[in-house]
């Protein structure tokens, strides 16, 4: 068990920067994903942290040793490939064995271990099986057998419940996450899929574009993202952002936006009169009553709850959810509001930095829109 | 509707025959016929300018068996196909190994390793016998130059130097198909086991052995099968590079064919030898069936 810090690390490929600069302090034991669109630069960013590609410059340490200059094997890492890389011609048994193997564990401890990690991960009926012999999330179990069968400082994980239904990801999502806590180990995750970086990390490293855009606990990331990317990037359906008018009248700001004029709290001093940008996440939309109107455009029924698509008289469009009983019909006419305590207010362009002084509340209540509209049917 | 089905289907069937019947013709006058033809006249004794004989029953394969020149062009020929194919096989994979690599020039080089491949026999021979030859060859020129030897290496007329010459030429000529099949394979290899297997800790030497040559295995099996029946009914390279001397040193099953064919005139015995050689032959290839089949199966 070990911490791992990258100390302003920089990729480059040719004159293509793939990571700039990044500062990343990962504690023992702790479960970090780094989670980002295609090419954001996470995968290299674990692959310079696994020694298969080398820093341009800045130092990666694990535990107490800069291991910039030690190769992948002495680096005391094990990691999980998207595609499992298992060993075709080995047998489950002799994948798992492989890196004590190469380490020259005698053979009776190899046994042991790999009997010890079968039985933890139900593979002992598989082991004299060859991997083209094992369905996709066998194989996927005996890749994370391999890595954890040599007890390493820490683990990587690259993508490794993609190439999985979503039914056997959910169920190994909840593996996985039950597997860190008995062993305590530090993990690195790399995800595009928000809901695997959500529901399993103690922290997110959001990245895009080769920099690190937030570190922070899911739930910060979630209620107080840090900047528009951040806020777009994460939460299904995404937050509604608006492009408007920040104005500034005796000490209270105003946002404005075709056919929308809110007061919004108090701002950080970095905060400008001039172009900005209003987001809320479509549980903090109160769809019934309030002083917006707008249309009903798309209502997509997902079960448990409905997603309202609205436009807005300016032409904006906005997402609200409710609970499934309620639904709209679409091109009906509606009055909502905005719960403006969880209101975002983001500085200019596609990274802006979010500009409220106040934390966000960190409770979705979707109860209250439940009031809302049971009280205007009534 | 299950009357119209079948009607579908015989309509695809008739098709079918008519699109494979060409072929089929094609197959048995080039393949099947000339088979049969051989197997006839080995049962006879036939004088080849005549195409007349009589027949002799089996006498042609218990005279082949018992004459010594038999043996000794079989010894020959294993010696030529094992030698020759063991060299190609190190080579090809070794040359495939650089050329799998990110090295200058690659795409150039994997195009000019091809070049003795699809060079003309009689050309390559021609190459090599300059090369080899004891008194004005650059071989025997540039061994006396650094003192390896005193006086000119007669190559091709001794032994075991015709023999060494005949495997080296043929190594040199048919390594570039074992290039391009092994270098096709490696180019399928993922390169995450071999990032798994430096996490492992695996070092180069344990990389090629776990991960590359087994999964070259496969490809091998069928590169030495093809290339084992193919070494060893080779007839033009030897023929023109020694002729099967010195002697019968060099002569293989397939020069001794020819010879009885065409230089002794008897086209029965001929046939017998050639009916002997490809009884050998079909070991391999029902070792290479057997082989691919297991793959397909998979």
């Amino acid at each position: 068990m070990a911490e791992v810090v990258f100390s302003n690390v920089q990729k480059k490929f040719g004159t293509f920067t793939a990571v700039h600069g990044l500062d990343l302090n990962i504690n023992e034991g702790e479960f970090v994903s780094l989670l980002g669109p295609s090419g954001c630069g996470k995968t290299t960013t674990l692959r310079m942290l696994a020694g298969l590609e080398f820093p341009s410059s800045g130092d990666i340490r694990i535990g107490s040793r800069v291991v910039n200059d030690l190769a992948p094997g002495e680096r005391d890492i094990a990691m999980v490939f998207q595609s499992y890389a298992l060993y075709p011609h080995m047998t489950v048994g002799d994948n798992m064995a492989y890196p004590l193997k190469k380490r020259g564990v005698k053979k009776a401890e190899r046994e042991a271990a790999v009997a010890k990690t079968a039985e933890l991960l139900q593979l002992t009926p598989l082991l004299s099986r060859k991997p083209r012999q094992l369905s996709g999330g066998q194989q996927q179990r005996v890749a994370l057998g391999r890595a954890l069968v040599r007890d390493p400082q820490v683990f990587l994980l690259d993508e490794p419940l993609s190439n999985l239904d979503a039914k056997l990801r959910g169920y190994m999502r909840v593996e996985l996450v039950e597997l860190h806590r008995r062993l305590g180990r530090t993990m690195v995750y790399v995800t595009h899929d928000q809901l695997e970086a959500m529901t399993m990390s103690d922290r997110i490293a959001v990245m895009e574009g080769g920099k690190l855009q937030q570190f922070a606990p899911p739930a910060e990331v979630y209620a107080e993202p840090a900047n528009r990317f951040v806020a777009s990037f994460i939460g299904t359906p995404g937050m509604t952002l608006m492009d408007g008018d920040l104005t500034r009248q005796d000490g209270c700001w105003t946002f404005s936006a075709p056919g929308l004029s809110l007061p919004v709290g108090p701002l950080k001093d970095i905060a400008q009169p001039g172009p900005a940008c209003f987001g809320v996440r479509p549980e903090h939309v109160r769809i019934g009553e309030g002083p917006v109107s707008g249309l009903v455009q798309v209502v997509e029924k997902t079960g448990h709850e409905n997603i309202v698509i609205i436009g807005l008289e300016g032409g904006q469009r906005l997402t609200g959810r409710v609970p499934a009983p309620q639904s709209w019909t679409i091109g009906e006419s509606v009055r909502l509001s905005f719960d403006t305590d969880f209101a975002h207010i983001f500085a200019a362009g596609t990274h802006g930095e979010r500009l409220n002084l106040t934390q966000a509340p960190r409770s979705a209540n979707h109860l209250n829109l439940t009031t809302v509209k049971t009280e205007t049917q009534s | 509707m299950s009357t119209q089905k079948t009607l579908l289907e015989r309509r695809y069937a008739t098709l079918g025959m008519a699109l494979i019947a060409p072929t089929v013709l094609i197959f048995c006058a080039v393949i099947v016929y000339p088979l049969f033809s051989a197997i006839y006249l080995s049962f006879y004794s036939v004088f080849t300018p005549t195409l007349e004989g009589e027949w002799v029953g089996l006498s042609n394969y218990s005279e082949l068996l018992q004459t010594g020149r038999f043996w000794n062009a079989l010894g020959n020929t294993l010696i030529w196909t094992i030698g020759s194919l063991f060299l190609q096989i190190i080579l090809g994979i070794g040359i495939a190994l650089v050329l799998h690599q990110n090295i200058w020039f690659r795409s150039l080089a994997r195009s000019l390793i091809l070049f003795p491949y699809f060079i003309s026999t009689v050309v390559a021979v021609l190459v090599w016998k300059w090369l080899f030859n004891d008194l004005y060859g650059i071989l025997n020129h540039l061994l006396m130059k650094v003192g390896i030897i005193e006086f000119p290496m007669d190559f091709l007329g001794t032994m075991p130097n015709a023999m060494i010459s005949v495997i080296l030429v043929g190594a040199w000529k048919y390594f570039p198909f074992v290039v391009i099949a092994v270098l096709a394979r490696l180019q399928s290899i993922p390169e995450s086991l071999y990032e798994a297997a430096k996490i492992d800790g695996a070092g180069p030497v344990a990389r090629f052995f776990d991960v590359t040559l087994p999964q070259l295995r496969d490809v091998l099996v069928v590169i030495i099968m093809l290339r084992a029946i193919w070494d060893f009914k080779e007839f033009d390279m030897i023929y023109l590079l020694t002729g099967g001397g010195p002697l019968d040193d060099t002569q293989t099953l397939p020069l001794l064919v020819y010879q009885e064919a065409f230089a002794l005139n008897d086209m029965g015995m001929a046939s017998a030898y050639a009916v002997v050689m490809m009884l050998i032959m079909l070991v391999f290839m029902l070792v290479y069936i057997r082989r691919t089949k297991d793959d397909g199966g998979v």
